[in-house]
């Protein structure tokens, strides 16, 4: 006895084992669809009586456990049915010959066999035979099930004959001992005559009758027989037999309380469609004693009830055998069965406890060497218990043993397969799910150290099965859901195997099917570099769309009746969560600004990373970075072209890392903060690009609301002289620019905000007007401030839009000039010095509130370009040069964008640098000579460097030197 | 004498486990992954009796051929969980079950820190210590 059945159960003890094999050539095919037919056959009532009985088929069985037969009858073959193949009448002597060999191998337990022919046809085929069934092919044999309805029919005969002769023999002297295998030598020479001896024959006797009316379908007698074999080898202390003794009186209890079986699917459906065999041994019980003849003395005194042990002494019985078969050492196979066997009651007892202490036992019975394969079915049988009992993470370690065990270094032919299979069965003890969502919320909760070794034995077995994408699959998840647990030592070494695995087979993002039929689904590196923020980013002011207005206010009313209403505004709120409010244009270039930081100890390249996007066709624009080993947060731009217009969604991004692409989408990131993923995207627009005849400044203006200017240059001028500014357009889009619109705002807030400078402009176009009797004087002007602006700086910026409009619309790639001429018209003179110098005059001119100074237009006779005079060189103090700065703003449109309605601007910022030129220090008033004339007498100072002429209407000219002062 | 001492959450993670170094770490993680089956099954066992009755105590929960593990739970279901050298027969079950005591008041400070989030792993020092002098005393 040394090849144990780990399938075995309680009920097992009421079958009769017959073995059913092919001999000769059979194809597997044929044998195992005839194997199937016949076991079909798996109880039968027999005629005459209520017993039913129970077969158990085989196909394969070995002999030495045969030999164990009479210490437990269902160990015994009792049938034999051989299948073969026979073509022609000349290979049928041969045929039959096989028969009997086979035949002899279970031999002497046989109580009956039979052969099946296939193939064969003719004389030999018609001959009547009770042993040989014919078969003209393996589909047309449809009395198979008859012929072994029959077959169990003759072995329920033979046994009902051999438990009757056993039960009635009152010989009583001369009881056979019977005995196991390894027993035959200890009873060489023993006195058979002694009490003892024939005790211990009698109490064997007995409890093989028993194992043959449990056999029989005679469950109360049994009980009977069991508990006379228990008390008679008790006295004896044959404890080897006492305790088959008692399992057999276990058996049949179990057999009793849980009709439904303890074997678990198998069993439940051995006894579909039945009688239940509880009710059956209720139906039968009163006949049994008298109808089968049973000894009148057997049960007189013990009461039936108490024959049946209760579900607790069961367990207790089945302790007490397995610690006697204990005792004995090539009982081994015994006691493990017996273990499995209570295993099996007590998970249906639900008492676990108890069932992982036998377990536990069972662990510890050593049987002879084993080798690897029965190993491996030892621990994964171990594994299958556990679970039964619900202990789901001993049932995974011991499957995980099993799986270890297939690959062991000692098999030349390793398993990696079978490896694989039991180790992804693991997967549930170690609450380990192989899809990387369930580990997305929160921080990991699990046994880090077990799963991981786990994930790296399911890599390993995956590689060695030659599917390098599994391999990288389990390990992109290893690397995505333990890095927190791993050490940098770690993630350097996994890293590594995975950039060498991916040479081979990149990581996708599909699922990937399992031979077993599960699917892993793909794991996005989401960690690898962990996305903190996700912002998409306006165009820059310059490409900004903007709506027409004129456009959007009928919309604005037509939406509803109401000025405000606090449903819509909720409205609106929770719709600006998702939207952001501004326009994307389509063909130009987008920008999505992702924070992201590395968190392995090593630089992370991360190549062809872009955006994944829904709504509209979006091309995106890989990126490839670098980031240094631990990084702090790191500003990645990710950018793409919308292709046509709608609504756009960022969903999330892709990357590839390791040589494992994934798609991570922002819905699944843990602790992404997104402003917004959603814009929409506005029909194509032309793009203006301007370049000027000034050189760029490295002043910027000073922001001012919604201004923000493209490009600034820088003119320096001296007070009164006018420049051309000529500005190149190009339009450098891809749509014809057809609406042009230039206006200009004029910034003053690098002059005194709250003093505004009060000055007065001469009107005219001339370069030179000075008119020493005419002039224009403004009063107080504070309390009129825009009115005055505009008349102070109203022709600073002068332009001619029409010819410029000519060259419209404007092809893409076409230039057209604008020209703009620049002014500068300040006052540098210092009012109250002068003002103080008319009051103390003490003239007032009637007619001419002069309470402010005059500012008058002197153009410098040396056209000087600006030759950018260093800070301090500058005469006076530095006040003295003023600034002014002016915004040019392009309105222009085109293409689709222009039918909708939507326009860009385009702002050029101006900064001006105006010089005093010649300035009044002091102005007086002389005495009139007559009435029709006043004289105002002015002090004129050149505050250049360069010597010019002023000319008045009188046509008087005055050069003036250098720094010169002159009255 | 402890050869390993595992804190377990209510819900079958480890909060705190700790070996002796020399051995084989992994082995232990096993051992007390695996036996949390059976302090599963106890406590379920257990459910029925009252609340303020029960025995925290969960006594022996398996041997191993070198090792004994034993088991206790609190009220909330958080488990200790010590593995023991069997070898050491010096060890009484009143010794244990004080070593237990000792480490539930130990957690019980832990708990009290308002810094300590409850379900995070524990990093505490003082529950660390405590820990390396039951790994460490000679019995």
């Amino acid at each position: 006895m040394s090849v144990p059945d780990y399938m075995q159960c309680a009920e097992d003890h009421q079958t009769l084992l017959v073995v059913v094999q092919p001999v000769g050539i059979v194809s597997e095919e044929n044998f195992f669809k005839i194997y199937k037919r016949i076991s079909s056959v798996s109880q039968i009532s027999v005629r005459d009586s209520q017993r039913v009985l129970y077969i158990r088929y085989r196909h394969h069985y070995p002999p030495e456990n045969n030999e164990w037969g009479d210490f437990q009858t269902h160990r015994k073959v009792v049938g034999l049915i051989t299948i073969t193949d026979c073509f022609s009448a000349k290979d049928w002597p041969q045929t039959f010959e096989k028969f009997h060999v086979q035949k002899e191998i279970y031999g002497s337990t046989l109580y009956d066999s039979r052969l099946f022919v296939f193939g064969l046809q003719g004389e030999i085929a018609e001959q009547p035979r009770t042993d040989v069934a014919f078969y003209p092919n393996y589909e047309d044999c449809q009395t198979v099930e008859k012929r072994i309805e029959d077959f169990v029919e003759s072995l329920f005969i033979v046994l009902e004959s051999k438990r009757l002769d056993r039960a009635t023999d009152k010989s009583g002297d001369k009881i056979p001992l019977l005995c196991v295998p390894f027993e035959k030598k200890d009873f060489v020479g023993l006195d058979t005559d002694s009490r003892h001896y024939k005790k211990r024959c009698q109490g064997r006797m007995r409890k093989h009758v028993g194992d043959l009316c449990l056999q029989a379908g005679m469950l109360q007698d049994s009980l009977v027989h069991y508990h006379m074999s228990v008390e008679l080898l008790r006295s004896v202390n044959d404890f080897l037999w006492l305790g088959a003794a008692l399992e057999g009186l276990c058996s049949a209890s179990v057999i009793y309380h849980y009709p439904g079986g303890t074997g678990g699917k198998t069993g439940a459906r051995r006894f579909q469609g039945s009688s239940l065999p509880a009710e059956a041994a209720n139906r039968h019980r009163p006949g049994a004693l008298t109808s089968n003849g049973i000894n009148p003395d057997t049960s007189a005194e013990i009461g039936r009830a108490k024959n049946c042990l209760s579900p607790e002494d069961i367990i207790d019985k089945y302790k007490e055998a397995i610690s006697y078969y204990s005792k004995y050492k090539s009982a081994g196979v015994i006691e493990l069965e017996a273990c499995v066997k209570a295993v099996r009651v007590l998970a249906i007892q639900k008492r676990s406890m108890e069932a992982s202490e036998f377990l536990q036992n069972a662990v510890y019975i050593n049987l002879r060497q084993l080798s690897e394969e029965e190993k491996i079915q030892r621990y994964s049988i171990l594994s299958e218990l556990y679970e039964l009992i619900g202990f789901h993470r001993k049932s995974a370690f011991f499957k995980r043993v099993a799986a270890m065990q297939c690959v062991a270094p000692s098999i030349s032919e390793p398993g990696w397969r079978a490896c694989y299979k039991l180790l992804l069965e693991t997967l549930p003890g170690y609450s380990l799910s192989l899809d990387p969502k369930d580990f997305s919320k929160g921080t990991h909760r699990g046994w880090a150290a077990v799963q991981m070794r786990l994930l790296h034995e399911l890599v390993y077995a995956s590689r060695r099965m030659g599917n390098p994408a599994l391999s990288v699959r389990h390990l992109s998840f290893l690397l995505q859901t333990m890095l927190d647990f791993l050490s940098d030592q770690e993630k350097k070494d996994v890293t590594q195997s995975l950039e060498n695995y991916t040479c081979k087979c990149p990581g996708t993002m599909e699922l990937l099917t399992l031979p077993g039929g599960p699917t892993l689904p793909p794991v996005p590196f989401t960690k690898l570099p962990i996305v903190r923020r996700v912002k998409l980013l306006n165009l820059p002011a310059s490409l900004r769309p903007r709506k027409m207005k004129s456009l959007l206010g009928p919309n604005v009313s037509t939406k509803s009746p109401f000025i405000y209403s606090p449903i819509i505004a909720h409205n609106c709120g929770e719709e600006r969560n998702k939207k952001i409010d501004f326009q994307w244009v389509q063909g130009d270039v987008c920008e999505v600004q992702l924070m992201v930081y590395n968190p392995m100890p090593f630089e992370l390249r991360v190549e062809n990373m872009g955006l994944l996007t829904s709504g509209v066709e979006f091309e995106s624009l890989p990126a490839a970075l670098s980031l240094p080993a631990e990084s702090g947060l790191y500003p990645v731009t990710l950018v793409g072209v919308p292709q046509t217009t709608g609504t756009i969604t960022v969903n999330g991004y892709h990357t590839m890392v390791f040589g494992v692409f994934s798609d991570c989408l922002l819905d699944n990131l843990p602790g992404v903060k997104t402003s917004g993923s959603t814009v929409e995207v506005i029909p194509a627009l032309p793009r203006l690009q301007i370049s000027t005849s000034l050189p760029r400044s490295a002043h910027s203006l000073q922001p001012s609301s919604g201004d923000e200017t493209s490009t600034n240059v820088s003119v320096q001028l001296y007070n009164g002289e006018t420049q051309q500014l000529v500005i190149k357009l190009e339009n450098i889009g891809m749509e014809p620019l057809e609406k042009l619109e230039v206006t200009s705002k004029i910034l003053t807030t690098k002059a005194n905000p709250c003093s505004p400078p009060e000055c007065t402009c001469l009107s005219g176009w001339l370069p030179v007007s000075m008119d020493w009797v005419v002039m224009q004087t403004v009063g107080t002007a504070r309390g009129d401030w825009a009115e005055f602006q505009e008349k102070l700086y109203g022709d600073f910026l002068s332009w001619n839009l029409e010819e410029t409009l000519a060259q419209f619309p404007l092809q893409p790639g076409k230039v057209a000039t604008f020209v703009v001429n620049i002014k500068v018209k300040l006052d540098f003179s210092c009012q109250e010095n002068l003002l103080q110098d008319l009051s103390d005059d003490g003239i007032s001119v009637s007619g001419f509130p002069l309470c402010s100074p005059f500012r008058q237009v002197v153009r410098p006779r040396v056209e000087s370009k600006p030759v950018n005079p260093p800070e301090g060189s500058k005469p006076g103090d530095p006040s003295h040069v003023k600034t002014l700065e002016a915004i040019l703003n392009f309105k222009y449109s085109g293409g689709p964008g222009h039918v909708e309605g939507y326009y860009r601007n385009l702002s050029l910022g101006l900064h001006v640098e105006a010089e005093p030129s010649v300035f009044f220090t002091r102005v007086s008033t002389l005495p009139a000579t007559s009435t029709r004339q006043c004289h105002l007498l002015l002090d004129v100072f050149n505050s250049t460097e360069h010597e010019l002429t002023v000319s008045a209407r009188g046509n008087e000219e005055l050069i003036l030197h250098a720094g010169e002062c002159q009255r | 004498m402890a050869v390993c001492v595992a804190v377990i959450a209510k819900e079958n993670y480890p909060l705190y486990i700790r070996s002796i170094p020399t051995e084989n770490e992994l082995k232990f993680h096993y051992m007390v992954h695996t036996s949390l089956d059976v302090v599963d099954e106890k406590i379920s066992a257990m459910g029925k009796a009252l609340v303020d009755q029960r025995e925290l105590y969960l006594g022996l929960l398996y041997p191993t051929e070198d090792y004994k593990v034993y088991g206790y739970v609190t009220n909330s279901k958080v488990k200790f969980v010590m593995v023991v050298d069997s070898s050491n027969t010096a060890l009484r079950d009143n010794e244990i079950r004080s070593m237990f005591r000792k480490l539930h008041n130990s957690y019980t400070d832990v708990m009290c820190n308002p810094f300590y989030n409850p379900g995070d792993r524990i990093q505490s020092r003082a529950f660390d210590s405590m820990v390396t002098s039951m790994m460490v005393q000679v019995c």
